[in-house]
């Protein structure tokens, strides 16, 4: 009997631990003790940087200066570093420092090319002078200042060396760097006698022909409560502390772009994507950020006050401070501080160094129906019509890898893709659109044109040696072309043309994944550090910034291949800072759990942030099968995610909206008509992004700069200035505790009932709909008719819902263009303001008068003009020009739905283009 | 009603002409009725209008005047206006249909007859008499169709009916066997134990020898033991568990760790991409590799040998090492399953071999060689072919009874002593008599449990048992036995598709499931439609999500007369509506 019950027990074990196979492998990815930099820079104590700032100057309108070593003895062994202090317009500092060019170091630093862009040039200013001034409390050392904006300048310490932006006025700090003279910098140097340089990890030999090379500094932020940013990490939107009092053993934050399978929902580890750009917010409701370009593996703790209490480094406390710590594995310091002051600031001052997110074709922000995979024509057709046969819509059909012959990217299956310019055209038809995916992995197939072209041109990575890098991915025996290289990227765009992508028409685009690189017998899934790139670059040095090399050939090549007529659309899964200006991305291989649920919010609000305003979570989870009810809380979230898109792995079972029932599937079409009623308040959000920058979704603090008390959320977030949206994260929830914050009143989109902001409320959820308020003083655009596909709905009629204030008034905006094409850059778009006060609705137009050589038009009209907060009674409008009058009842929030009823305007019959006034009577 | 259809007509001609400006601020109550079924048309006659659902009243003027009055879409026929909204397109010549109120000009035609579109975006053919005549093509074709496929399900029923009596006939003449057949074996039994008491007084020295003889018959024993097999792989099994010192889990983690460094990159690309394919790297070689071959043919020959003796060396490598990790990884599961089964399986196995053919083979020969006893074997070969009618049961009956009832008389059970001779008899014959017992026990346990299943209204698909469908498709053969399971065979292995569950959807699938698991995935199941056809055939066997498959099977069966008549009457309705439109033309 004992015997029995001993080997159950065994059973179990072995039962368990072939569950947990599937999950993910922790041991297969290097924590920072298992990666030399970042143990060894964790290690350094504060004071130890022995640096300090010589011969400072003014030269070529920056500050420049050389960092040499206090102690005279040690200049032997430590060449001088040359620094570099710029001003840019708008309150932008930049901080280079690099090895001494003219000392001829062994190899040159990389400086990742082509992400700053061109225009950040033109808004340099010129230094003049630079004024030294002995600053109080700094035991009398010298400091530098120049010149930064009409409100800030940049400080230069000289000894210990340190680097601030203050405000003029208060002199109090904004961000410093060195503050607690944690820089190090380990210059390239020669071999040691029997020195060994290689790094050794599971079986894998990094030969690190230039040994170290790492870089580390501490970066502080004054006047803070949190940091945010440096994605990408499922984690927390608030960055929690990696060090200090109070904090268990924790990893820093890690920016290096990996595969990472099964990925956890709760971690500091780094997935696909790199970011390293990260902004502060305080009760001050002032916001600072602090940006990073380098595209080497990072690790970056936020330590917890007082983790430096016991080194006895004074540092101002009266106001409140983060102090962030940055480890680099390679490159040079190339560092940008953004003065704010709000929120919106800083974010626009990151985007002037790394270009504004691209304006999306309309039917981009539709609704993506995806799976691994769509298997055949047939399939196709069969889901498409599904859709029709239901009335649910949708805008785009993907197909994965299978859709191609043998994972050759650019091919289709012969079998079971015979036709695929008429299955596109079918779907373009209906005004849909088809998006296949082409990643990096190159098959190494010598009867596989593109591998013969790439193999003939030399245009792939080389390995440590030299040979073409051959790794292991889809299609077996892979290679990559070295997308670091534009003559490369030009000859990867040209591959999109109709003539070199056979079967490919005018309605598809692209899918670009697993371009982190993912290489499945490389070391943590990717490329060894060794590799080689164009002119010597070893893939160290430009790792993290791989797939963003990728993502811009992609979308540089749709561009191509529309005569530069047509806007390209490019899901990516790697990214990199100016991610933003070549598409869309998402946050990869996530799980049908409420825990990948929940933490999809803080995820895409940390992309937001940092620039990647197109961006969303696969709907419903890739693995693992969604409950019925977990897939419409996703549906329902993700319609108001910038990008939606339902996904799933192929070992799950299918979950098209029609899959599960009645009931599930009008809660999922009800979700889906949600986005799609709210497309052109989309739209226009994402042109507001294309403009300034401001994220489509964005945290609750960036509209409530002041509201401490949202400053953590990272539940709800608001979507554009109007709407504030909270997830249900768990199984049948009864209520839902929502924060609505500042001291305004929040209607219920689907009620219309009126809450108080200010305080968290306690709300019955159904199964309906989750927690959705549109704030007091906004006007949103809807369009309140279904259509097969975004297409259909171009001329179809709007609605606006005007959610007054207390002083009864409201504004919001409206941009239309031809939802395609280039030419709203040349002025052919509508743009209008709707502004109502005094019982008046006014259409203002906020277009540019000078309008460029392209002009847009529609004859689209208002159809009903809805009233929340206004008190029942008057019976009609008049309508200005026309002296017509519009009948006023109550009418249906939303119709053919259950909800509440609001005064409505019935049929005011204006056209958007137009400008009109509407006054009630 | 011929008047009122040519006026809607009219209407819409007027409508289209009004409507494109979309500021039409009052329509006509005359164009008002596009979208709305002729017979609805009463409905719409007054000039304050209740919405369907009762919701709320709109005046006439508000009927398809473009902005949505009722939650249900009532005063919205003929626009987008109401999400809930139902078109209707009359398409004269073909058959009347309702669209959602979002095909409702949206610049795509959807009726035959192009009346969605009206606002003079796009010009839409009208194309109702091609398709209208097609589509009557199409279902005069199908009705002959059914008209064939219900006789054949009448002759089908009444097979069924017939196999049911000869079934039912056979169990209640098993029964009433048994009952003979138990009273019988009793009888033996009794004289078997008088016998025991006898022997019992006999000399010592005999009583010795027979225990001789039962030490060794003992220690024979053993090896006849069915089990004997089993038993020892039982004990190796805890032995290696015993012998690894370490924790099976240690131990795993521990190879998952070590295995990666010991691979060639190949193997270590293979094992990694494994993860997200849910399969062991074989499977992905065999998934990938017949694609391969399947366009093979467009290549050249020389590089495609090259590759594909390239491939084979590294799958080769692959394979190995993938039978290793796999064996690896089922092993524990096999366990842990294993220990849950294991008084069960034990229970399985003797169910099993009770009941297999082969047993039953055994059983014949043994009865061969009992030829010489006083009932001869073609008696059991009847019982167990049972393919003659109840007519002659009641003789064959008679005559086991009158045969036992013989041989007892002349084994002279009171006179004493009993021949050794006749003693060994006895016991001969009561084997015999139990093993012929135990067959007819199983005969009837296999008729009970076949009685259980639900054969369908009318028992239409009690021939489906004991039956098994096949299809080819590509390199897999896909078998379908109903009330068993399904299975997918490729070359000699065999993939449990499911175990038969039961119909659903009234009788037009048949659904099998808890088959083979999938690895990261759900264990295997099939749906099977059911369609009407001439013959029995299973087609399309398809695999829309992953371990989840669909096939489609014809069969008379599904030929309902009901449905014929429903296509009669549709055809009928065709018909009428083409001569209508034929008359307006």
């Amino acid at each position: 009997m004992k015997m029995k019950h001993l080997k159950v027990s065994l059973i179990f074990l072995i039962f368990l631990a072939s569950q947990t196979v599937h999950s993910w492998k922790k041991d297969e990815f290097r924590n920072c003790n298992q990666t030399p930099f970042c143990k060894r820079a964790r290690s350094r104590k504060p004071g130890a940087c022995t640096l300090i700032a010589h011969d400072v100057s003014i030269s070529d309108g920056d500050l420049t200066a050389k960092l040499i070593p206090r102690a005279p003895h040690d200049q032997d062994q430590i060449k001088p570093l040359t620094l570099s202090l710029s001003a840019y317009q708008d309150g932008i500092m930049r901080l280079k420092i690099d090895e001494d060019p003219s000392l001829d170091p062994s190899k040159k630093r990389f400086q990742v090319p082509d992400v700053v862009i061109p225009e950040f040039e033109t808004k340099k200013l010129w230094l003049q002078s630079a004024s030294t001034e002995k600053i109080n409390g700094d035991d009398g050392s010298l400091s530098s200042v120049v010149y930064l904006s009409d409100g800030y300048e940049a400080v230069l310490r000289h000894d210990p060396f340190e680097v601030y932006v203050r405000d003029k006025a208060g002199k109090r700090r904004v961000i410093s760097l060195n503050s607690h003279g944690l820089f190090d910098f380990e210059q390239l140097r020669v071999k040691k006698g029997d020195e060994d340089w290689e790094e050794r990890f599971r079986g894998h030999t990094d030969t690190r022909p230039y040994g170290p090379q790492s870089i580390s500094f501490d970066v502080s932020f004054y006047g803070s409560d949190f940091v945010y940013g440096i994605p990408e990490h499922a984690t927390s939107f608030a960055l929690k502390p990696t060090r200090g009092p109070g904090v268990e053993e924790s990893e820093p934050y890690r920016l290096f772009n990996l595969d990472v399978f099964e990925y956890v929902h709760d971690s500091p580890f780094g997935i696909y994507g790199s970011i390293p750009f990260m902004v502060s917010h305080g009760k001050s409701g002032k916001s600072s950020g602090f940006f990073w370009l380098n595209a080497a593996e990072m690790q970056i703790d936020v330590l917890a006050n007082g983790w430096d209490a016991e080194d006895g480094i004074l540092m101002p406390t009266k106001q409140g401070r983060i102090d962030t710590f940055w480890m680099s594995e390679a490159g040079i310091v190339d560092t940008f501080f953004f003065v704010g002051l709000g929120p919106k600031d800083v974010v626009k001052q990151y985007m002037s160094v790394t270009g504004l997110p691209a304006m999306p074709q309309l039917f981009a922000t539709a609704y993506h129906q995806c799976r691994w995979n769509y298997r055949d024509e047939e399939d196709v057709e069969n889901v498409d019509s599904k859709f029709d046969e239901h009335d649910i819509p949708y805008d785009v059909l993907w197909l994965d890898i299978d859709h191609t012959d043998g994972r050759r990217y650019f091919t289709w299956d012969k079998l079971l893709f015979p036709h695929p310019d008429e299955m596109q055209r079918k779907l373009a038809a209906k005004g849909r659109h088809m998006v296949t995916i082409v990643d990096p992995h190159i098959k190494r197939d010598n009867s596989f044109h593109l591998h013969k072209d790439a193999t003939r041109r030399g245009y792939y990575v080389k390995d440590a040696t030299g040979k073409d890098y051959d790794g292991w991915c889809w299609p077996g025996s892979s290679s990559y072309p070295d997308m670091l290289n534009p003559e490369i990227r030009s000859w990867w765009g040209e591959k999109f043309s109709y003539e070199n992508y056979i079967g490919s028409t005018p309605s598809l685009y692209i899918w670009n994944d697993m371009n982190e690189p993912s290489v499945f017998n490389g070391p943590e899934v990717t490329m060894p550090r060794d590799a080689l790139h164009l002119g010597g670059v070893e893939h160290r040095e430009l790792h993290n910034a791989y797939g963003y090399y990728f993502h811009m050939a992609t979308a540089d090549g749709l561009v191509k291949r529309g005569d530069g007529e047509d806007r390209p659309f490019v899901l990516s899964r790697a990214f990199f800072a100016g991610s933003q200006r070549h598409g869309a991305v998402w946050t990869g291989d996530n799980s049908a759990d409420w825990d990948h649920l929940r933490v999809s919010v803080p995820m895409i609000l940390t992309l937001g942030l940092t620039g990647m305003s197109f961006s969303g979570a696969d709907v419903g989870g890739y693995f693992g099968n969604p409950e019925p009810e977990l897939l419409v809380r996703w549906y329902q979230l993700g319609a108001y995610y910038p990008f939606f898109r339902g996904h799933a792995h192929q070992d799950t079972r299918r979950r098209e909206p029609w899959l599960f029932g009645e009931r599930n599937r009008e809660l999922m079409r009800d979700a889906i008509r949600v986005r799609y009623t709210l497309l052109p308040y989309f739209y226009t959000l994402f042109r507001e992004a294309n403009v300034s920058g401001v994220p489509v979704l964005r945290p609750l603090w960036m509209e409530f700069p002041f509201d401490e008390a949202a400053f953590s959320n990272d539940e709800a977030f608001m979507l554009g200035n109007s709407l504030l949206v909270q997830g249900v994260y768990s199984e049948r929830a009864k209520h839902a505790f929502v924060y609505l914050p500042a001291k305004e009143s929040w209607y219920d989109l689907r009620t219309g009932t009126a809450y108080t902001g200010g305080e968290i409320h306690k709300l019955e959820v159904s199964e309906e709909s989750i927690p959705a308020f549109q704030r007091a003083g906004t006007i949103v655009p809807r369009k309140d008719r279904f259509r097969r596909s975004s297409t259909q709905m171009v001329l179809d009629p709007y609605t606006l819902v005007i959610a007054l204030n207390n002083s009864q008034a409201a504004e919001g905006e409206l941009y239309i263009d031809d939802g395609k094409s280039f030419d709203f850059m040349h002025g052919a778009y509508i743009h209008r303001r709707f502004v109502f006060s005094n019982g008046q609705l006014t259409s203002l137009n906020m277009a540019s008068s000078s309008l460029g050589r392209s002009r847009f038009s529609s004859d689209c009209i208002v159809e009903r003009i809805i009233l929340l907060g206004y008190t029942p009674g008057p019976k009609s409008a008049l309508v200005e020009p026309g002296n017509r009058k519009a009948e006023i009842e109550l009418g249906p929030l939303r119709l053919g739905g259950r909800g509440g009823a609001a005064v409505t305007i019935r049929k005011p019959g204006v056209r958007v283009a137009e400008d009109w006034t509407i006054k009630i009577l | 009603m011929k008047l009122t259809l040519s006026f809607t007509f009219l209407s819409l001609a007027i409508f289209s002409f009004i409507i494109p400006s979309h500021v039409s601020s009052s329509s006509l109550p005359s164009v008002s009725f596009v979208g709305i079924p002729p017979q609805d048309e009463d409905y719409f006659k007054d000039e304050v209008i209740k919405c369907k659902n009762g919701s709320k009243k709109f005046t006439k003027t508000q009927l398809n005047d473009d902005f949505c009055d009722c939650p249900d879409g009532t005063d919205e026929p003929g626009t987008s206006a109401c999400p809930q909204g139902k078109f209707y397109c009359r398409n004269a010549g073909h058959s009347s249909s309702l669209l959602f109120s979002s095909r409702v000009n949206d610049g795509i035609c959807d009726c035959c007859d192009g009346s969605d579109e009206y606002d003079g975006k796009v010009k839409c053919p009208n194309t109702c008499w091609e398709a209208g005549k097609a589509a009557r093509e199409k279902l005069k074709k199908k009705i002959e169709m059914y008209h064939e496929g219900v006789a054949l399900r009448k002759q089908e029923i009444e097979q069924a009916k017939q196999a049911i009596a000869r079934d039912k006939a056979e169990l209640l003449g098993l029964k009433n066997e048994k009952e003979v057949l138990e009273k019988v074996v009793k009888q033996l039994e009794e004289q078997i134990q008088k016998l025991k008491q006898r022997e019992l007084l006999e000399k010592e020295d005999k009583i010795k020898e027979a225990s001789n003889e039962k030490i060794e018959n003992e220690k024979s024993g053993p090896e006849e033991n069915v089990d004997g097999q089993i038993e020892p792989l039982k004990i190796s099994d805890v032995e290696k568990m015993g012998l690894s010192g370490e924790s099976p889990s240690d131990q795993s983690e521990k190879d998952e760790n070590e295995s990666t460094e010991g691979l060639s990159r190949e193997e270590l690309g293979r094992l990694i991409a494994s993860r997200w394919t849910g399969k062991k790297t074989g499977d992905q070689v065999e998934e990938i590799d017949p694609a391969k071959s399947d366009h093979m043919g467009n290549r050249d020959k020389e590089e495609s040998a090259y590759e594909s003796s390239y491939d084979e060396h590294i799958d080769n490598n692959a394979l190995q090492f993938n039978e290793k990790t796999q064996k690896h990884q089922e092993k524990g599961r096999k366990d842990a399953r294993d220990a849950e089964d294991e008084e069960s399986v034990a229970e399985d196995r003797e169910k099993s071999s009770g009941s297999s053919s082969s047993e039953v083979v055994g059983k014949r020969i043994i009865c061969m060689v009992l030829l010489i006893s006083y009932i001869n074997c073609f008696l059991f070969d009847f019982l167990i072919s049972s393919d003659i009618a109840t007519l002659s049961h009641q003789s064959w009956l008679v005559k086991i009874q009158e045969t036992a009832q013989n041989f007892l008389q002349s084994v002279n059970l009171f006179s004493a002593p009993v021949a050794n001779l006749d003693a060994n008899q006895v016991r001969k014959e009561y084997d015999n008599y139990t093993a012929k017992l135990s067959d007819i026990e199983l005969r009837i346990s296999s008729l009970t449990e076949k009685f259980k299943y639900d054969f369908g209204r009318e028992k239409e698909f009690y021939l489906f048992y004991d039956r098994c469908f096949e299809s080819k498709q590509d390199k897999y053969v896909y078998k379908v036995c109903p009330f068993k399971d399904a299975i997918q065979e490729e070359g000699s292995s065999e993939t449990r598709l499911g175990n038969w569950e039961k119909f659903g959807n009234s009788y037009r699938m048949m659904m099998f499931s808890n088959g083979d698991g999938c690895w990261n995935g759900p264990d295997r199941s099939l749906k099977v439609k059911l369609r009407c056809g001439l013959q029995t055939e299973l087609t399309g066997v398809d695999e829309p999500s992953r371990c989840e498959y669909v096939a489609l099977m014809y069969a008379p069966a599904l030929c309902l007369e009901e449905k014929l008549k429903e296509l009669k009457q549709k055809l009928e309705s065709m018909n009428r509506e083409q001569s209508w439109s034929h008359d307006e033309l």
